[in-house]
């Protein structure tokens, strides 16, 4: 009895001694190091105390963090080995935080070079994380020394501190490859892995030079079974890459195919997974690579199983053949006493098999998915999502399972992945779109997630209107009205007025509801339903579009500065709508989910973060600003209108390397040059773009590059006038030559040898302007009203024949790329199987000019076009037809 | 007789307890701190030292005393860190070249900015002039004179010349930094 109760105490609480623990108390604990003796146990203790704040995320000021890295310093005293090893720990959390750091170098360069074995490894890592680049060069010695030393944790230690370091000082690491060379013949499998990962990394830029050490790694057999899975990884790399060196890949892919028989499972697998990942495999090769897979699904390993069940679960969709091979395994699975082992073999029989299969295993599913945990429960969603767009009849079931799960237990994440499958069903099957929206109703009902609740209530006010009865929508919105949090009722209000708005039957009832919501206890919401019940009340038609069916299209962060200025300068002018740069369109839901699975899979690559919510004119803008010649120009500019994508103006080998952004002015063109200087001696000076413009542009300002040091990438700029009176000389080419000063210099200092130079050329590609640079994508909630709004603009129609295309959606896609316009009601896809199709498009042309653009295709020998446009100038519609032909 | 019944104390006292000492060791760099430190340590002098980059730690024992010392890097960007380890110590030793009069003035300012801290008042400075055996080298006097030491008033203040190559004056040295390990710690 008693024993049970202390096992009991031990778990509700007193499991963790630093539960309790605060950062004040901590820091003042700290102090004790700097006693004259140091008690060994005591500082332990405190040291431990101080890193496991650090872990849990505490944030410790510069002040702060200095003064405790200065008293551990003094531990340095103190013989005892867990303190020294403790006092590394601290070192390595600090070292970022703290300022001065460098203090400790010698004392940790006597630790990595002395007897005491225990310190050496950590004391290297130590080192390198207190080091900045000026100081390398004094321990360069010691590194070089660690990386070939007997001991395999030091040598092991300096190999990963040296892959660290090579981010900052990628140069001077580079010189130790010898070094690792002769590390990467040790006999310890962590050395020889980690060798080969420095080897790999100093070469990563040299293309042939990874090459050479690949094709020699792979004759010779490699002790450490971790340094084959990496070359195979490596292996992989090239062979993913474009322009692969012809003979290359089939000894790289002969040598994955023979890591298959590998006395090792892990190298197995790692070979079995590149081979299936591998974007060019052809079903030949990938047999082998499948049939050791299915073995490993009928192993007794749990891991092993999970790692193949995963790896078919991954390619399921990209080689369904090779996959459905395994399926008799994969059944076999489904009963698997691991529910992560069973949840992937049934997704992946669902995203593989027959429609006739999907009854029973949606059953089975349903038996056991209360059981497993949120993140697998996800990858059902998801397999249930490609099934939808597989099988677009099954939608009846797969609805009824999904609704099913919201009901249940679950948390954001899980109900968001299921609302979104939810309502890509809605958007890519018209059929289901009645049910879904029930579903979603439901779901509102009884939904904790203010975000979720939100986006669906948007998501009804945009489709709802559209159904053939409306009416039955109102009652759940309304209901959200009454029993809300602020931000719901909110979105509630906007939804119904979109109803109020576009169906006419409705319009009093909803005028009611406004009414009544305008006595809301929030403001926003109030706010929200005096605008709405105002704007209905006019009951004006081409007020309703533009004023409630149409979102603000303009950029929020752009908006908010604009009338910050306007605060600031007192006139008398209103405010002009039009001055504020247009929001870049954002891509659809399915889009962006589409995106986030490309990485998975690739294991080495890391996605390049995004900076979210700064459109690319924002950090243009900011960009410019910095520029003093030209920021004295931008009250006279007005907005960036838009920006376009870089535009290499040179192969990416070459010597010098030259991308051109064009910034798109209401009347003005800005071109930014980023220039890349990769000879390292040469030192290039008064670096410019100089320019033939085409016929009508005229150059206002030149801005160059004062001086452009090897491997530095600067911008120089080029200020332009568009064509005044002849808008359709705007599309045009310009000549482009880079223009400069070369002086040579010292490729290890950078300095130039004399203060003598001479004038060169470079010729780069030519800088095209297009009508798509002109335009910015403007997303149409509802096109068709716009279309009639604008019935009394201009209009220009044409029929064009498309001779290249082959199929209608070839020329969609075209079309949409080459106008830079928006396709609105989901257009832009081409249903399968038809011989004409609509295109509808809009955006606005510098200047603040409506575009809208309806194509009519049909596909007989190529496709003909029938292009009509209506645009508030006729210019500009005339330019938009000749821009096609 | 009373100081042969104070030498009997001592003695006793040093049986049952150890004296410890702590010092820091700053002044500019190639002035010669951490061959100092060798020497008093091991009585070793080597002629090719690297610069210290950070700070060493060494305890020596003398006699009854064991003494730490903080021997601090004297570059510039180490100069701004030597406050840190000075505080609470015995006493700091201040180490100037004497034999290159161009470096001088430079290090009679960073000790007066040491010494004006608050956090180190009234700790004894133990000034010493390295390098006698060249022969450009100052003596006591005239490096007093040059260190201006007679505007530091608040404290315990002592110059030699000594030479760690030649082991000249090392003597006198340790027997003013022992004689400080019983008064300056309270």
């Amino acid at each position: 009895m008693a024993f049970k109760r202390d096992k009991k105490e031990e778990e509700d609480g007193g499991g963790n001694p630093f539960e309790n623990i605060e950062k004040t108390s901590v820091l003042q604990e700290a102090r004790a190091f700097n006693d004259t003796s140091v008690n060994p146990r005591k500082c332990t203790h405190i040291l431990t105390k101080v890193l496991y704040l650090l872990n849990q995320g505490e944030q410790l000021g510069t002040t702060e963090a200095t003064e405790v890295f200065f008293a551990m310093t003094k531990l340095f005293q103190s013989k005892d080995v867990v303190l020294r090893r403790m006092v590394y720990l601290g070192i390595r959390e600090l070292s970022s935080i703290a300022e001065d750091v460098i203090i400790v170098t010698s004392s940790l360069t006597k630790d990595m070079t002395g007897n005491e074995a225990l310190y050496r490894a950590a004391a290297i890592r130590a080192l390198c994380s207190i080091t900045d680049v000026t100081m390398l060069q004094a321990i360069e010695r010691y590194m070089k020394q660690a990386i070939v030393d007997k001991n395999p944790a030091v040598s092991s230690a300096a190999l990963v501190s040296s892959l660290h370091l090579a981010r900052s000082a990628g140069e001077l690491v580079k010189r130790w490859v010898n070094e690792a060379q002769e590390a990467f013949s040790s006999d310890n499998v962590m050395v020889q892995y980690h060798a080969l990962g420095l080897m790999y990394h100093i070469r990563k830029t040299d293309r042939l030079a990874v090459i050479k050490l690949v094709t020699k790694l792979t004759k010779q057999s490699l002790k450490s079974p971790f340094a084959v899975c990496l070359l195979i990884r490596i292996a992989c790399r090239l062979l993913e890459d474009e322009d692969g060196a012809p003979g290359a890949d089939s000894t790289l892919l002969s040598f994955i195919e023979s890591c298959l028989r590998h006395k090792t499972e892990l190298v197995i697998y790692e070979a079995a997974h590149a081979m299936v990942n591998l974007r060019r495999t052809t079903a030949k090769e990938l047999a082998p690579a499948v049939s050791v897979l299915q073995l490993f699904c009928s192993t007794s390993k749990p891991p092993l199983r999970f790692a193949a069940v995963r790896t078919l679960n991954q390619v399921a969709m990209s080689h369904p053949s090779a996959v459905t091979a395994c399926n008799l395994d994969l059944e076999n699975l489904i009963t698997d006493s691991n529910r992560s082992i069973a949840t992937l073999a049934i997704t992946t029989l669902l995203k593989t098999g027959a429609e006739s299969s999907v009854d029973r295993l949606m059953k089975q599913i349903a038996s056991f998915v209360s059981e497993i945990s949120d993140e697998f429960k996800i990858v059902v969603v998801q397999a249930i999502r490609a099934l939808c767009t597989k099988f677009p009849r099954k939608h009846s079931v797969l609805m009824n399972f999904l609704s099913a799960m919201l009901r249940d237990e679950g948390g954001l994440d899980y109900k968001a992945s299921i609302a979104d499958t939810i309502i890509t069903i809605i958007e890519s099957n018209p059929e289901a779109k009645e049910t879904g929206l029930a579903h979603l109703c439901e779901f509102i009902e009884d939904c904790e997630h203010t975000s979720l609740a939100v986006r669906i209530l948007h998501l009804l006010g945009r489709e709802g209107p559209k159904t053939k009865q409306p009416s039955r929508y109102i009652r759940f919105i309304y209901n959200r009205v009454i029993l809300e949090n602020a931000a719901v009722r909110g979105a509630a209000v906007a939804a119904m007025a979109q109803f109020g708005a576009q169906c006419p039957d409705l319009h009093e009832n909803v005028q009611v509801l406004l009414a009544r919501c305008q006595m809301d206890s929030d403001d926003e919401v109030r706010d929200r339903a005096t605008y709405y019940y105002t704007i209905l009340a006019l009951k004006n038609r081409s007020l309703y579009n533009s004023y409630i069916t149409e979102s603000l299209q303009v950029s929020i962060p752009a908006l908010e500065r604009s009338l910050h200025q306007y605060t600031l300068n007192a006139t008398e002018t209103p405010f002009d709508m039009k001055s504020v740069p247009l929001a870049a369109v954002e891509p659809l839901v399915s889009e962006i989910v589409a995106q986030k699975a490309v990485p998975e899979g690739t294991i080495m690559s890391t996605p390049a973060p995004q900076r979210l919510g700064v459109s690319k004119e924002e950090s243009a803008l900011e960009l410019v600003s910095s520029i003093p010649e030209i920021a004295a120009l931008l009250p006279q500019l007005g907005p960036i209108f838009r920006s376009s994508e870089p535009v290499e103006l040179t192969e990416s080998e070459t010597e010098y390397v030259v991308r051109c952004i064009k910034h798109c002015f209401a009347r003005h063109l800005l071109l930014q040059f980023d220039v890349l200087n990769t000879l390292s001696d040469q030192l290039l000076e008064n670096v410019r773009v100089s320019l033939e413009p085409a016929e009508g542009y005229r150059i206002l300002r030149e801005v160059p590059i004062p001086r452009l040091p090897y491997s530095e990438s600067c911008s120089a700029f080029c200020l332009l006038e568009f064509p005044q009176d002849d808008l359709s000389a705007s599309t045009g080419t310009f000549g482009a030559t880079l223009a400069y000063m070369v002086k040579d210099c010292d490729p290890a200092t950078g300095l130039p040898d004399s203060d003598e130079g001479y004038d060169d050329t470079y010729m780069v590609e030519d800088v095209e302007v297009t009508l798509a640079d002109q335009v910015q994508r403007v997303w149409k909630g509802n096109w068709a009203a716009a279309w009639e709004e604008a019935a009394n603009l201009c209009e220009l129609e044409d029929t064009y024949a498309l001779t290249s295309m082959r199929t209608l959606q070839e020329a969609t896609t075209n079309i949409v790329q080459f106008l830079g316009l928006q396709p609105a009601d989901r257009s832009e896809r081409v249903p399968d199987g038809k011989s004409n199709h609509t295109l509808y498009l809009a955006g606005i042309f510098r200047g603040g000019h409506d575009v809208l653009v309806r194509a009519k295709l049909a596909l007989a020998d190529g496709v003909t076009m029938q292009l009509t446009v209506r645009a508030s100038t006729p210019d500009v519609a005339e330019l938009v037809t000749s821009a096609v032909g | 007789m009373l100081a042969l019944v104070n030498r009997i104390l001592d003695w006793f006292k040093s049986l049952f307890w150890k004296e410890e000492m702590e010092l820091t060791l700053v002044g500019l760099q190639c002035s010669g701190k951490t061959t100092f430190v060798n020497v008093i340590a091991s009585g070793q002098f080597n002629q090719d030292m690297i610069p210290t980059v950070g700070f060493n730690m060494r305890k020596i024992t003398k006699g009854n005393v064991t003494i730490k010392v903080w021997d601090i890097g004297g570059q510039p960007r180490f100069r701004s860190m030597w406050e840190r380890y000075c505080r609470g110590v015995n006493a700091i030793v201040y180490m100037v070249d004497a034999a290159d009069p161009d470096k001088i003035e430079a290090s009679r300012n960073e000790l007066h900015n040491l010494l004006d801290k608050p956090q180190l008042m009234g700790i004894p400075v133990l000034v010493l002039g390295n390098k006698r055996d060249l022969p450009t080298c100052l003596d006591e006097k005239e490096l007093i004179d040059r260190m201006n030491l007679c505007a530091i008033q608040d404290r315990e203040i002592c110059c030699y010349s000594i030479s760690c190559k030649e082991k000249d004056n090392i003597d006198i040295t340790l027997q003013w930094l022992i004689a400080h390990s019983k008064s300056g710690g309270h």
